[in-house]
């Protein structure tokens, strides 16, 4: 019973943390919380479901697919909504996320209805479902499998993308000091539009995989996990992407844990107490820097 | 002198003073019907919200995201009251004021000091937590099933002797939400000219410049959320004795949303113009209610036009349509250097 909860817990929080990581990228490159990320997790599960039932493509196909929309619209939403802003208060950024959150949502309940839809019978891989591995009582489908070494490899790939490339010793500098990175040659809206096509590739891989997982998406799921990927990222240090990662799974197992042993009445509420309590606590998170009380205009 | 003259007013107090005085005679002409009252009761409880809401993003330019939450809190207050211990309507608003003004005060406390994201996104968590609470806690609240039967408020005599008199149909309520916005109104503009007011505007215009002064910035911002959140709970007691009926789902993230796209649309720190923001909206929200059905739309889509109002306005007018100077510099573009050098948190991966 605990290892199955741990194991679910651990499942989840692999997804919470491909999302937060999302947030965190966004957060380091231009100090904006990215509201319209849950949204942009939303429509990954969208976009894939409506890619198998109206073009017929195989799931994994449909996957690939709708990872690159959503790296599309996390682009679209820079250049549309936050690049205009970039010499703005951070007041009227936070504002405009809100705005497109709102926005996006209820556009996906136009285009796709407000009710909640499975994915296609027989559109996710018949193996998935089926028993992989049982040890210690607990049993590991394929699912279970795909979900986390899809994860892990995420991560990793996204570590060295960070780490290793041009790229990402781009973003790390623009992340350090916007003005210097431009005067070095970097183009710094391209990077930090880069950026978001990233973070919304991997958010919205991560709503194909719990939408797949539950067999059930609607408009409004990317305000909830949007919420506690956020609490992960938060827990985890925003800024920092391994503090993401980590904060992701500590927040899956938690809430796994907490529901099980707890109330699972309160699932949602867990995270919600565990951001605001790492807020007041520790605001610079577990692998955070300490965040300077600055002047932030508005 | 101290007797007022019309002929002494200027032209906006003439203005308003007329539109006063239509809004008192409103519901005597026989065209006006019980929707509309209804309406226009809706339109002045959302303007107390937006008042009070606008202390916080407006007077001190800090973003408050979970201002539902008081609401909720008000709300319920008022209607567990009124159930279990059949409290006179004039005896709760003085308490949902203080119950929102102490969960305020819990609250901004520990988190105020926080910069103004975190300070959004906790605020945002802990209205979520209300929602949560108000959904389980069945033995207190009824959860889901909702709290029905609550009483209206009534105005009793018989300690003089005279008669007792309870609310029924709109037209009460009407002028009780009139008063309440005048009474709100009025407190807006003393504290906007007083001495914590100065020291908010100071705070939202440079904090630093702000500290240099001697003001004290956790103190004042704390003093300026307990108030934000005081008349969001007096909002919310009067809520619940209107409709007598309270559900959780009354206070969901959207009504903090819709109050905040008053605020932006109407004008951050502009009490006239927050005032304006929530004849607009809630007008703009009820006639897509009805013409959204039409179109075979849900209802809730029309927060897509809310949500799109709020971007548009950052984008084009982020200090709203009646901007007030000293906000309309602040979140003009290009006004404010970030400085990118500073050791936050991304600053390192």
């Amino acid at each position: 019973m605990f290892l199955q909860q741990l194991v679910n817990g651990l499942i989840i929080g692999g997804i919470y943390a491909m999302i937060a990581v999302g947030y965190t990228m966004i957060y380091g490159v231009i100090q904006l919380i990215n509201f319209a990320h849950g949204e942009i997790y939303m429509l990954g599960a969208f976009f894939a479901v409506t890619f198998i039932s109206f073009l017929g493509l195989p799931f994994f196909a449909a996957f690939l697919l709708s990872m690159i929309c959503c790296a599309i619209c996390g682009m679209f939403l820079d250049v549309l909504a936050y690049r205009p802003l970039r010499e703005s208060p951070r007041l009227a950024a936070l504002i405009t996320a809100i705005g497109m959150s709102i926005f996006l949502q209820n556009l996906a309940m136009i285009i796709w209805g407000s009710r909640q839809k499975p994915f296609p019978h027989g559109s996710v891989p018949a193996y998935f479902g089926q028993i992989a591995v049982t040890f210690g009582g607990v049993n590991l489908s394929w699912f279970h499998i795909f979900i986390f070494s899809f994860t892990l490899v995420m991560m990793l790939g996204l570590h060295l993308t960070i780490k290793k490339t041009r790229w990402g010793k781009a973003m790390r500098a623009v992340a350090q000091n916007q003005t210097m990175a431009a005067l070095v040659g970097i183009n710094v809206n391209r990077v930090i539009t880069y950026t978001f096509a990233l973070a919304g590739a991997l958010g919205g891989a991560a709503g194909i995989l719990v939408g797949a997982y539950y067999n059930s998406l609607y408009p409004t799921m990317g305000y909830v996990a949007g919420v506690k990927a956020f609490a992960a990222a938060v827990l985890g240090g925003i800024g920092s992407v391994p503090g993401a990662m980590v904060g992701g799974v500590i927040l899956g197992v938690a809430e796994a844990l907490g529901a099980g042993y707890l109330s699972s009445l309160y699932r949602d509420g867990i995270s919600y107490a565990v951001m605001i309590i790492v807020i007041i606590l520790i605001p610079a998170g577990l692998f955070g820097k300490l965040i300077k009380e600055t002047k932030k205009s508005m | 002198m101290g007797r007022l003259r019309i002929q002494q007013l200027s032209r906006g107090g003439k203005i308003r003073i007329g539109l006063l005085i239509l809004v008192l005679i409103l519901p005597l002409f026989p065209f006006i019907s019980d929707y509309a009252l209804h309406i226009a009761i809706l339109i002045f409880m959302y303007m107390i919200l937006a008042l009070g809401l606008n202390i916080v993003p407006g007077f001190n330019g800090l973003l408050d995201l979970g201002y539902v939450g008081f609401y909720g809190i008000g709300a319920y207050t008022s209607g567990l009251l009124t159930i279990h211990f059949g409290l006179s309507y004039w005896l709760i608003i003085p308490i949902a004021f203080l119950n929102g003004a102490l969960w305020g005060v819990l609250l901004g406390a520990p988190t105020l000091r926080l910069t103004g994201d975190y300070f959004a996104i906790v605020t945002f968590g802990f209205s979520e937590l209300v929602v949560l609470f108000l959904t389980n806690e069945i033995w207190l609240t009824r959860g889901p099933l909702g709290l029905p039967g609550i009483a209206p408020p009534s105005i009793d005599l018989s300690w003089l002797g005279g008669p007792k008199w309870e609310f029924a149909g709109e037209v009460p309520y009407y002028y009780l939400a009139i008063l309440m916005v005048l009474v709100t109104v009025f407190v807006m503009y003393r504290i906007q000219d007083s001495r914590l007011g100065r020291a908010w505007f100071a705070i939202r215009d440079d904090e630093i410049a702000a500290v240099s002064c001697g003001i004290n910035l956790l103190h004042y911002k704390v003093i300026a959320f307990a108030i934000s959140a005081a008349f969001g709970a007096v909002a919310g007691s009067f809520f619940a004795r209107w409709v007598t009926f309270l559900s959780p789902d009354m206070f969901k993230f959207w009504e903090s949303f819709l109050v905040l796209c008053m605020i932006v649309l109407g004008g951050m720190g502009n009490i006239w113009g927050v005032m304006v923001g929530a004849v607009v909206l809630v007008s703009l929200s009820e006639i897509l209610r009805e013409i959204l059905p039409l179109l075979g739309l849900p209802v809730e889509v029309r927060f897509l036009v809310f949500g799109l109002i709020m971007v548009i306005m950052m984008r084009f007018r982020p200090a709203g349509l009646m901007p007030i100077p000293a906000v309309a510099a602040k979140m003009k573009a290009g006004q404010v250097k970030r400085k990118p050098a500073v050791a936050t948190a991304g600053s390192k991966k």
